[in-house]
């Protein structure tokens, strides 16, 4: 259905905006980023199947840095492990395109620290590889429209990373409300949304924002230092 | 370590054969029989030669004990033998033995090889001929004798103590060395079992039938795996404190989800052992009482003063009446035994329940 979702040969773009069949231009338009051949064609089968448009596949992180502006994905689904870059400084690289495409982080194993500094350079979701496929089709979705994606085991980082930002405090170290630690930790107790939302007496939307103001501050957090220390080496290097 | 010392004793026994053979040399004309000494010399050059070729040659200088003996005793005849070499006035007037210093490498050697105790025995054996080559025990033997059992106690304290930090230092290597093919084996399970076994699980899933069941197999067995190849192994750090993820992290399963900080959570060996056996209780409550199909949550959360770790399942849950009345009749012996561990933590256990809605165990265990 999509040309596109062959594998790129190498340093070949693949325009994008003219692979999705006419009638279906709503499609979303999914990179998918991992250096399993069998898992990376599996995953763009199955997302071809739920009516995404799989608009390239990068086998490392150089691709699908050349991949991405030329394809102009809406979601990146990007694997953490990757044996030129670490998807880390691939979902760096991806936040300075514009637009930057919204990425979502998909990982084998639990790499906690890669799996944090992921979220925090941009990335806006996060899934285990053992996820089930509606979760999957889910979480594209949801990451396309600008949706946190989150799972108990990220809320667990993320609360962890405020914890431990607070041990050493400053003015611009960013703070969780008590509403937004409430609803993290129901997070990383496995609760959705909607349950927490019943047991808060809020809105599912409200419990959703709460979610993604944890992540955001932390991201506005993370780019702030890395000016910061941009601006530190440039007058050391004057 | 071992061969370095031998050939310290061996330089030692070489340069105090030196020493003596310059005595002998310098004061051959006071000699009652200078030729005595001259093959007593000679005898001593010969003995070192071969103590020499038995302590450094052989590899890791596994010494024999008759050859320490030996060399004790030949030490205490070579000093004793002095009485037969020197006029009885040169003796008491406070010459030299024989052999001088060159009788303290038998303690030396003795220290070496069997450590503070054989080091004291062997000063032991050579001070009391010393005192018998004399007669009296004057300041200088005594100073001497002195010297002798100190080299034989702290000689042989020292060697004791280095082959510890030997075998330690090669302890920490054999560590390394299976942390290194750990890490090597996690990158290779995680580069290939587990990325099928997440494919077999997802689309076995969406395939149902035999098919699904196959795919909650291997979701099983890549959670299991995943968890294997994640998590640390535990290790106790130099403050005797253990990361509490190390022990919490292997409970997660394919109903089980296990959500930590990126950093460790350092805890007391001991807390943490029994923080984590609570969490194993608790999950296994879960197992038996919140129905089949229940799925289980582990969040733990470092909160600087305190660990909090709460258990939290989706499965039939109880009233709080039910549950208080469980507890008196000793039906929740489990229960009771999550909360006699973290009471002794000093800590506090709180359980929140309702029918259909799961029940919560929260357990927080104060830092001391």
């Amino acid at each position: 259905m999509c040309p596109g979702a062959d594998r790129p040969r190498p340093g070949a773009s693949q325009p994008a905006g003219d692979t999705s069949t006419p009638g279906d231009e709503q499609a979303l338009k999914v990179l998918v980023v991992d250096d399993h051949p069998i898992w990376r064609d599996g995953v763009a089968r199955d997302l071809e199947a739920a009516g995404f448009v799989v608009c390239g596949t990068a086998g490392d992180g150089a691709q699908a840095i050349r991949l991405a502006p030329a394809t102009r994905p809406d979601v990146v689904l990007l694997d953490l492990q990757l044996p030129d870059m670490t998807g880390v400084e691939v979902a760096r690289r991806l936040a300075t395109l514009d637009p930057p495409p919204r990425v979502l982080v998909l990982s084998a194993s639990g790499e906690r620290q890669d799996v944090l500094d992921a979220m925090t350079a941009g990335a806006t979701g996060y899934l285990l590889k053992s996820a089930r496929m509606e979760e999957l089709v889910e979480a594209v979705r949801r990451v396309a429209v600008g949706d946190a994606v989150f799972t108990a085991g990220l809320a667990g980082l993320v609360l962890g990373e405020y914890r431990r930002l607070a041990t050493a405090p400053d003015d611009d170290t960013p703070r969780l409300t008590d509403r937004e630690t409430e609803v993290l930790r129901l997070v990383a107790k496995g609760l959705t949304y909607p349950q927490i939302a019943e047991r808060l007496v809020l809105s599912v939307r409200t419990v959703q924002n709460h979610v993604q103001n944890t992540l955001t501050k932390l991201q506005l957090h993370n780019k702030a230092q890395l000016v910061r220390y941009a601006l530190e080496r440039g007058l050391d290097n004057e | 370590m071992a061969e370095q010392l031998w050939r310290a004793v061996a330089a030692y026994r070489v340069l105090t054969l030196g020493y003596a053979a310059f005595l002998v040399a310098t004061n051959l004309g006071h000699y009652r029989r200078p030729e005595l000494a001259v093959a007593l010399l000679a005898a001593m050059a010969a003995w070192t030669a071969i103590t020499i070729a038995c302590t450094v040659q052989v590899p890791a200088g596994r010494t024999s004990g008759p050859l320490l003996v030996g060399d004790v005793a030949i030490a205490v005849g070579l000093v004793l033998a002095t009485l037969a070499v020197e006029p009885a006035g040169r003796i008491s007037a406070g010459a030299p033995t024989l052999p001088a210093a060159w009788a303290a490498s038998a303690v030396l050697a003795a220290a070496v090889a069997g450590g503070p105790v054989a080091g004291a025995g062997a000063g032991i054996a050579v001070a009391a001929a010393d005192v018998g080559e004399r007669g009296t025990l004057s300041q200088h033997t005594f100073n001497g004798i002195v010297l002798l059992l100190l080299a034989g106690l702290v000689g042989g304290y020292v060697v004791r103590l280095g082959q510890r930090a030997e075998a330690a230092i090669a302890a920490a290597a054999r560590r390394d060395a299976a942390r290194a093919e750990r890490e090597r084996l996690a990158r290779d399970i995680h580069d290939s079992v587990l990325q099928v076994l997440a494919l077999v699980s997802r689309r076995g899933a969406a395939l149902g039938g035999e098919a699904a069941e196959l795919a909650a197999l291997a979701a099983e067995q890549e959670a299991n795996l995943r968890t294997l190849v994640a998590s640390p192994a535990p290790a106790v750090d130099a403050a005797g404190e253990l990361d509490l993820r190390a022990l919490v992290e292997p409970f997660a399963s394919a109903t089980v989800t296990v959500a930590c900080p990126a950093d460790a959570v350092p805890l007391p060996e001991p807390a943490a052992r029994d923080l984590a056996a609570a969490v194993g209780e608790a999950l296994a409550n879960v197992a038996r009482h919140a129905g089949p199909s229940a799925r289980a949550w582990v969040l733990v959360e470092d909160e600087a003063d305190a660990v909090t770790v709460s258990v939290r399942d989706d499965g039939v849950g109880t009233t709080p009446d039910r549950l208080a009345e469980a507890g008196r009749s000793g039906r929740l012996g489990v229960a009771q035994s999550i909360l006699g561990r973290v009471q002794q933590l000093g800590g506090d256990v709180t359980v929140t329940t309702a029918p259909g809605h799961g029940t919560e165990v929260e357990l927080r265990v104060p830092r001391r």
